[in-house]
């Protein structure tokens, strides 16, 4: 235990942590930062996503027929509001825009009709009506839509949207909280990878280009301290990324997401799944693919870090792999990992190939080290 | 003497199997970008031909001309078609699935050739009325508002869009912009070499240089030799010929990756007649608006000012990491600050109060104008736009990285090597 502990100390001493804090603020400041501050990005962004909760509170992760006709109501009240609204000032009435249908429709190349609506869109705050409108629209256009196929491109996607449509899973909510959930998620573990990696890669290096080797090797618990020392590499990266994970996801509950939280991922717009977990358990199926991808990496690092001669090898040896996750991260490993556009088995198979591979590599290598001229 | 010493602290970081690597590989990666990309390669040959045929420059003679060849063209079609048309395009929408087979492949050759001189004439007869609605008052409005500048800072960046503006006066008066080049809205030709493959190119020389340069400076502590090596009679001036090994391998690897990954480009893709066109040509149009550079460029002119910016930064770059290694005393370490630091740089402007004049001078890094050579010597970029950014920047950090090599360097000779 005291040997574990030292080694811990070795990996995680203070120096490191500070290059880990230092390069995750850079990180946050270069990824991160912008799918935090600037959500709901805009308008409409912020209509969807105050109708989106409307929706949840109203008619729940769910909406029946009924409830998509008082939806409708609600629209069409919002309508009159709107016509009201457009009666009571001058500039419009006189412009000849009194009904929210004119209004819609109006003639683009008039350009005096044009500024007074630019006007009411974007510089009068305030007036959110015309927004939630267009917002709304959407939605009752994609409601409607529910039981159509969308685009396919192979027979295993066109019988899992038959199969959403027969249990009633439509794409309805709005999707701007799951979007920018995804862009989020991807950008942290992106962070994380780098994290994990800068902070196991020296571990085994240090150790044998200090020469201390022939002295850890030949005292009573011998080659053993190998195993202790990727013990060590283990637990350092799962703290690491547990840190890591409560700070970003403290700063993710800024966005204040979790009134979607039940809602089934399937029945976001365009969104459909190969499998059918709450938002919430989707943000847990990607912190469980976040723990993977560190741990895989992790164990790559403690590999690399037991052969190469130096630590300018142990970087260069690692940039095509980390440059070939990020773009999988992007893709199927995380952002989209159970989307419908990428095969069912890929992120599977990925995932327990890269463990597969990474565990065989570390075997390997305590093979080797327990058979070393250490002398050399 | 002191030549071989450089060439053998050279030799500790290309005898490295694993920085070849790297290099092949980066290179291999630039050559498929590039070859990924060229499915439209053929039919930048027209723009060639344009500049053959009419001359590089635009004149209303050779647009006259070049409209009766179109229509010599159109009777050819006629006779293909056996209709007449007033255009290509009128042709093509009337065009139904089974009448494709109708045509034969030679046929078809001409018909696209004609579609795109037609597209390159109407661009050409256009130039002068989309010209004429750029207003560069509001262009820098629009960039006040959107970087929400205030203070000082709106009138320093105010000022520089007044001269801005008679450079565009001036700009159009010579017709610099009526040159014929590729159809940037189609192609985006521009963009793709000074932003996709440059930036190949730079992140990739700058990861090799990181390492190498770590590599050599701190090579003696990593391999427990510095109690020989600096106790020899070189002793502590050996850092001096490490510095210069790290600036030759940076020149080396980034010269390397520049040959082979723009060779490749220029294989692939057809300049021959193209390279004295202006880059403010209006057919270098892409986005919103034109690129239109400080002084009047041509593409080669263009093309050599971007790689020598690319190249003095990439030799700063290693000097910067050289006095970072020498004070870190750890490559591992040294290696991720300085790509933390190459961030970090991208971010401060960011930071920086938007009424303040702080905002300009901190955008003037060299990552920064490393990560923007499509918009390098152009006054079209935004908040990077002044007329002495490029020179400003490369002379300053010049100067930044000769003070600190030389401050490290006499540092070193105090240190303890233990």
């Amino acid at each position: 235990m005291r040997v574990l502990w030292n080694e811990l100390k070795k990996i995680l001493t203070w120096k490191m942590l500070f290059l880990l804090v230092l390069l995750n603020s850079v990180l946050y400041f270069f990824l991160i930062e912008f799918d935090i501050e600037h959500f709901p990005n805009g308008r409409p962004a912020l209509d969807s996503y105050n109708i989106g909760i409307e929706m949840i509170e109203k008619y729940g992760t769910h909406m029946d027929e009924e409830e998509f006709l008082d939806f409708k109501q609600a629209y069409d009240e919002q309508v009159k509001e709107a016509d009201q609204y457009l009666q009571s000032r001058r500039e419009f009435v006189e412009a000849g825009l009194v009904t929210y249908e004119k209004f819609k429709h109006f003639d683009r190349d008039n350009e005096e009709l044009n500024a007074l609506h630019s006007k009411v869109m974007f510089e009068e705050k305030e007036v959110n009506t015309f927004w939630e409108l267009q917002e709304r629209e959407r939605l009752i256009e994609f409601y409607d839509m529910k039981d159509e196929l969308r685009g396919y491109d192979n027979a295993q996607q066109k019988q899992r949207m038959e199969e959403l449509i027969a249990s009633k899973k439509y794409g309805v909510y709005p999707e701007v909280v799951i979007m920018n959930f995804r862009d989020f998620i991807g950008n942290v573990t992106i962070a994380i990878l780098f994290s994990v990696v800068l902070v196991i890669s020296p571990m085994i290096l240090k150790d044998r280009s200090r020469q201390m080797l022939a002295l850890q090797y030949t005292s009573k618990k011998g080659r053993n301290l190998f195993k202790t020392k990727i013990l060590a590499g283990l637990i350092s990266t799962f703290s690491v990324i547990t840190a890591l994970l409560i700070v970003y996801f403290g700063v993710y509950s800024l966005n204040d997401t979790s009134m979607y939280f039940d809602v089934p991922i399937n029945t976001f717009i365009g969104n459909a799944s190969w499998y059918d977990p709450t938002f919430f358990q989707y943000i847990l199926l990607c912190v469980a693919a976040i723990y993977l991808i560190g741990f895989v990496f992790g164990l790559l690092a403690m590999s690399f870090s037991s052969f190469v001669p130096n630590s300018m090898a142990l970087i260069g040896i690692q940039i095509p792999f980390i440059v070939g996750m990020i773009i999988v991260i992007g893709g199927p490993l995380m952002r989209y990992i159970i989307s419908i556009w990428n095969p069912q088995w890929l992120a599977p198979t990925v995932y327990s190939g890269m463990i597969v591979i990474s565990v065989i590599f570390i075997i390997l290598l305590w093979r080797r080290e327990k058979n070393r001229d250490i002398v050399l | 003497m002191a030549m071989r010493i450089v060439w053998h602290e050279c030799q500790k970081a290309f005898k490295s199997p694993i920085l070849i690597g790297l290099l092949l590989l980066f290179t291999a990666f630039n050559v498929f970008v590039i070859v990924d990309n060229s499915y439209f390669k053929e039919e930048l040959k027209i723009a060639n031909q344009l500049v053959e045929k009419y001359g590089r420059k635009i004149t209303d003679e050779s647009l006259l001309q070049f409209e009766k060849d179109l229509q010599d063209d159109l009777t050819a079609l006629k006779e293909i078609t056996g209709q007449e048309y007033q255009s290509v395009y009128d042709f093509l929408e009337t065009l139904t699935f089974e009448d494709q087979n109708r045509y034969s492949e030679q046929e078809w050759r001409f018909i696209e050739q004609l579609q795109l001189k037609e597209m390159y004439f109407s661009m050409a007869n256009d130039i002068d009325a989309s010209y004429a609605k750029i207003d560069i008052q509001k262009v820098a409005e629009g960039t006040i508002a959107q970087s929400r500048l205030s203070g000082n800072a709106e009138k320093t960046l105010l000022r520089e869009y007044e001269k801005f503006s008679q450079r565009f006066e001036e700009m159009k008066q010579n017709g610099e912009h009526k040159e014929w080049f590729f159809a940037g809205k189609a192609y985006f030709m521009h963009s793709f070499l000074f932003k996709t493959v440059f930036l190949h190119i730079v992140i990739e020389s700058l990861m090799l240089i990181i390492l190498s340069t770590a590599l050599i400076t701190n090579y003696e502590f990593e391999n427990r030799t510095q109690l020989v090596t600096y106790g020899t009679t070189r002793g502590r001036r050996l850092m001096k010929d490490k510095l210069g090994a790290s600036v030759a391998m940076a020149a080396l690897l980034t010269t390397f990756i520049l040959v082979a990954t723009l060779s490749t480009y220029f294989i692939v893709y057809d300049y021959s007649n193209v390279w004295g066109t202006s880059i403010n040509s209006a057919f270098n149009w892409e986005y919103n608006f034109p690129n239109i550079a400080w002084w009047n460029l041509s593409i080669g002119q263009f093309l050599s000012g971007t790689i020598a910016i690319v190249f003095i930064t990439m030799l700063l770059y290693s000097g910067l990491t050289f006095t970072l290694t020498t004070f870190v005393k750890n490559s591992y370490i040294a290696a991720i600050l300085m790509a933390t630091f190459f961030v970090l740089a991208l971010l401060i402007p960011g930071f920086m109060p938007t009424s303040s004049n702080l905002l300009f001078i901190t955008s003037y890094s060299l990552s920064l104008l490393v990560l923007n050579t499509a918009s390098s010597f152009m006054g079209s970029s935004g908040l990077i736009m002044f007329k002495n950014f490029e020179w400003m920047t490369t002379v300053c950090w010049t100067m930044i990285t000769f003070v600190l090599c030389i401050f490290s360097l006499k540092w070193f000779h105090k240190k303890d090597i233990q």
